[in-house]
């Protein structure tokens, strides 16, 4: 496929979001006519959607607790009383 | 949102602890997801958000109030754990996974005592097998997929984040996401 490389690199920079509108409508035109690519498009948006699936990452509940019991205390005022 | 956090951040600067609270509660799962993308392990990423927002705290003077709050504060985490992966010598976590077994770890090996739903397995066993093939990128590429896809970083944010220039974190994200595209199409 000697297409390929040219087009892979511009669905980079579309997801990046870094084409103009004339290099979109060239990556648009070509997807609608090459199958290959336009499955490797499928499969990096897909990526994407997997990477980004994040939400069920989380902290244990008493996280911010744990934080703030662990910060070095504040300052104590001096005392003068004996 | 932003606004808020430079109040709070003015507050802790001037010694209030309190004020700290909402800034650890609003940031935790960002930093959190950041540190578990790039090491891996859950309890290894619990703690290093917490000691990355400890340093957050105790270095706050040296925060500079007209930039992003996040982004200096990713850059602590981010840090923190590049520099744990560095140091790593072979740790044996409950959830690690054991040699040998493709993605099993030390929980299927003990007696289950409670069967999960099916769909909370699938997802979980997928949702592994994605951080799975996350750990085997380099930790550069690593860094970049973790910024990028946690919290959305623009390119610029990240290679601040990263101290690298903005075209390296271009061909970073573009290796690191053919990379990984070849290895979640099946998933």
């Amino acid at each position: 496929m000697t297409c390929k490389k040219e087009f892979i690199q511009l669905m980079h920079h579309y997801l990046d979001g870094d084409l103009n509108k004339e290099e979109e409508q060239q990556l648009r035109t070509h997807l609608q006519s090459c199958k290959e690519c336009q499955n490797h498009f499928q499969e990096l948006k897909r990526t994407i959607t997997l990477l980004e699936s994040n939400s069920h990452l989380q902290p244990s509940p008493n996280f911010t607790n744990k934080v703030i019991n662990s910060l070095p205390k504040e300052k104590k005022r001096i005392s003068y009383l004996r | 949102m932003e606004t808020k956090i430079k109040e709070k951040i003015k507050l802790v600067k001037k010694g209030d602890q309190s004020a700290f609270e909402e800034i650890v509660a609003f940031h935790q799962s960002k930093v959190y997801q950041i540190c578990y993308r790039l090491i891996g392990n859950t309890h290894e990423a619990e703690d290093l958000a917490q000691e990355a927002f400890i340093r957050a705290y105790v270095n706050i003077h040296s925060y500079d109030d007209n930039r992003k709050f996040s982004t200096w504060l990713y850059r602590i985490a981010t840090n923190l754990t590049i520099d744990r992966i560095r140091k790593k010598k072979p740790d044996y976590y409950l959830d690690a996974e054991v040699q040998g077994t493709d993605g099993l770890n030390m929980y299927s090996q003990l007696p289950a005592d409670q069967v999960q739903p099916e769909e909370e397995v699938e997802s979980l066993e997928i949702q592994t097998y994605i951080q799975n093939e996350i750990m085997a990128l380099p930790t550069k590429y690593r860094s970049v997929i973790a910024l990028r896809f946690v919290d959305e970083l623009s390119l610029a944010e990240i290679s601040d984040i990263l101290n690298i220039p903005i075209g390296t974190v271009k061909t970073r994200i573009h290796r690191g996401r053919e990379a990984l595209r070849k290895r979640l199409r099946h998933v």
